[in-house]
């Protein structure tokens, strides 16, 4: 068997014009299949791990997806938001370790606002439980600051101490400006490859004090405007505490409450909630949904996350389909190559049944050239894939906010080369049996 | 029956009995052998016209082919009654062959065209490092003997090689590991007439000191008096389904 596949070698180097094209072609073909199976775990694995650590989602009754949407996506808009005092409530229960309040709508530059405290900075976490980390300035301290996503801060070119002003609503041209309330770039976030890029983050009450009619600004806060003052932040006149929402939290801000975020605000779009134990986050789920003072939706975003890529992961289900199509047409390509060179290799074949060689041996011939081309073409091809990879994980990093490690082939990927593999070999019996039973028929004699 | 009263005398190479043999069943025989008999290191010219079935006959000797009826004992073992891998193997081990023309396989050199057989026969590679010390060295040494000792000959791919040349590398590699018969199958028909003698010469010469038989095809009648015997096709061939020209 080692003077046949040494046969089948030779031969091929012999056509290696054609054998050249059908080992790219396959090699296309798994660079293809491989790369679109990596880049579809990694992206699966980006999404489903956009929240980790959260154990409920709560916003006001809407479905699951929706609520996931617009909460930790910021894509669409809640129908109603959920009052203080709802979000008051369920925070103080006992089995509640943390909640993070979240108060969207309002945008800067095309980015999503994000209304939250400082809690967004001590519990949210992604990934595999990364924290989120300043790579400039600090966190939220003051009303006037605004912590921008590592994309805000890239696309807009934003820099530390810069004055941005929000505008009201979605969409990239608003026409009503909170230009009276402009807050102030205190901080710029690393890179964490979910939404919270493409986020300007700010206090509660800065976006309360934003959201005031003019009429209400006179009324000052004198704490909040000494605060700023202390900071030589923003003129004390535009930094107000008091509110005119009726929505408000009856109890009255103490000091404390105002430097930690938790003072009354209006209402809010959604929060996030992280229980002391785990398995009373269903017991907790119904209780919610079942709140009576208001109608409620608790998700479980471990659930409900994997649930939404299965509808926007359906794009890379074709493009995957595209693949396996392409693969096939690439393992077509050198079945052709074979069938056609078999009737110019009769000569060869007699020739060899006159120096010892069985009909089985013709047959392993065929099929180990199959064998060579198809195992060449995807070992190129994952030698390309991870020069591919190599040369495009920046760039994936930085355009597109996906980090592809650089690892060993995962099970599923190295079941799908061996599958190709597999296919190359089983393809190549076709012709190998053709050329067996033209070896018997034809014994050494051959009219051409 | 065969060699009965010379049991101390090696079995004949071939010993061939009631042999049948048609293409198709439903076709008239083309051959119909009472006897034909192939002792060790015999030369024999084989004759006969075109399309009488000589090429049929080598290749029902070889093995390739199985008889429709009788018995074909390739040194003592019944072909008839093998596999067809056994049959292969026998083919392997003890025959060596020479074609008309194409004999070499394309993509190979010249000496890996040689040592083919030595990688499909175990016996005939142990031979070959027997007698040679080492299957290229037995190579070596046979394309010597052919003529064929010219380095700049054997790097050159054998598609280059001219209509001689290629067949003293078949003749070698019909040669190599010593098989007991060599079969060729009108080798000189592309030859001239200086080319041919010195060719068949060459090729007496090396199954001689190799000690194997010869069956020589061909329908030139000049080369019949070089050989031990010479047997015309249609004198032993009773078949009346034989094309009838050469008669
Ligand atoms: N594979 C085959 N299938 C059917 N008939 C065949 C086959 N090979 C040969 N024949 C027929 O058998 C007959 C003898 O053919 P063969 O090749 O043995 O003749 P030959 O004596 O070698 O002729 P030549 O001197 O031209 O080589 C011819 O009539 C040929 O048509
Ligand atoms: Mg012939």
């Amino acid at each position: 068997m080692r003077t046949v596949l040494e046969l089948a070698v030779r031969s091929l180097l012999n056509r290696r014009a054609t054998a050249l094209l059908t080992v790219l072609s396959i090699a296309c073909a798994v660079v293809l299949l491989l790369g679109v199976e990596r880049l579809r775990h990694e992206s699966r694995e980006s999404f489903t791990s956009t929240l980790s650590g959260t154990d409920l989602i709560v916003g006001a009754r809407s479905s699951p997806v929706h609520l996931l949407l617009y909460s930790v996506f910021h894509v669409g808009n809640a129908t109603n938001n959920l009052s203080w005092e709802s979000y008051r409530a369920i925070a103080q229960r006992p089995e509640v370790a943390w909640t993070i309040p979240l108060s969207l709508g309002d945008t800067h530059g095309g980015f999503r606002v994000l209304g939250t405290g400082p809690e967004f900075f001590e519990h949210f976490r992604f990934g595999t439980g990364r924290a989120l980390e300043l790579r400039s300035g600090q966190a939220l301290s003051g009303p006037r600051d605004a912590v921008l996503g590592a994309e805000v801060a890239a696309k807009l070119r934003y820099r530390l101490g810069e004055r941005i002003v929000v505008a009201h609503g979605a969409g990239d041209v608003s026409f009503s400006l909170h230009r009276q309330h402009p807050f102030v770039v205190a901080g710029i976030l690393r890179h964490t490859g979910t939404p919270v890029d493409r986020t300007v983050l700010v206090r509660l009450d800065g976006m309360d004090a934003m959201h005031q009619p003019p009429a209400a600004r006179s009324d000052v806060d004198p704490l909040d405007a000494a605060l700023a003052a202390r900071r030589g932040a923003a003129p004390p006149s535009t930094a107000p505490r008091a509110h005119h929402h009726e929505t408000r939290h009856a109890a009255a801000p103490g000091p404390q409450a105002s430097t930690d975020g938790h003072s009354a605000h209006g209402a809010i779009t959604a929060f996030l909630v992280g229980l002391k134990s785990r398995p009373a986050v269903l017991s907790m789920q119904r209780q919610i949904n079942e709140y009576r003072a208001e109608p409620l939706t608790a998700i479980l975003p471990a659930a409900t996350l994997p649930e939404l890529w299965e509808i926007v992961g359906a794009v890379e289900k074709a493009l995957f389909g595209v693949s396996v199509l392409v693969t096939a047409v690439g393992l077509t390509g050198m079945l052709v190559a074979l069938l056609t060179s078999l009737n110019e290799r009769r000569r060869e074949m007699a020739v060899l049944r006159s120096v010892g060689a069985r009909p089985t041996h013709v047959f392993a011939l065929i099929v180990g050239e199959a064998a060579v081309l198809t195992l060449t073409g995807v070992a190129i091809g994952i030698a390309l894939l991870y020069a591919g990879l190599a040369i495009g994980q920046p760039w994936l990093e930085a355009r597109m906010g996906l980090f592809v490690p650089i690892g060993w082939p995962s099970m599923r990927e190295a079941g799908l080369a061996a599958l190709v593999a597999v296919a190359g070999i089983i393809i190549g019996l076709l012709p190998g049996y053709r050329m067996y039973r033209q070896s018997l028929a034809d014994g050494m004699t051959i009219r051409v | 029956m065969t060699g009965s009263g010379r049991e101390h005398h090696p079995p004949p190479v071939v010993d061939l009995h009631g042999l049948r043999f048609a293409w198709r069943a439903t076709d008239r025989d083309l051959l119909r052998i009472d006897a034909l008999r192939v002792p060790a290191g015999e030369h024999i010219f084989l004759r006969g016209a075109s399309g009488s079935g000589k090429s049929t006959l080598l290749s029902l000797l070889a093995g390739v082919l199985v008889p429709d009826r009788g018995r074909i004992l390739l040194l003592g073992h019944d072909l008839t009654t093998l596999s067809g891998t056994g049959r292969d193997r026998m083919r392997a081990d003890h025959v060596g062959f020479i074609f008309q023309m194409f004999n070499l396989i394309p993509y190979l050199s010249v000496m890996e065209n040689v040592v083919l057989p030595c990688g499909f026969s175990p016996r005939r590679r142990a031979r070959a490092l027997a007698h040679g010390g080492s299957v290229r060295a037995e190579a070596t040494r046979l394309l010597g003997a052919l003529d064929m000792a010219d380095p700049a000959l054997l790097s050159r791919p054998v598609t280059r090689l001219s209509v001689g040349q290629q067949q003293r590398v078949a003749a070698a590699r019909a040669l190599i590991g010593a098989p007991e018969l060599v079969v060729a199958d009108e080798p000189t028909s592309a030859l001239d007439a200086d080319r041919r003698d010195a060719f068949v010469d060459l090729l007496f010469r090396e199954c001689r000191r190799a000690g194997s038989a010869l069956v020589f095809v061909s329908h030139d009648a000049a080369l019949a008096p070089m050989f031990d015997r010479t047997i015309e096709l249609a004198d032993i061939n009773h078949a009346d389904g034989a094309d009838e020209a050469g008669r």
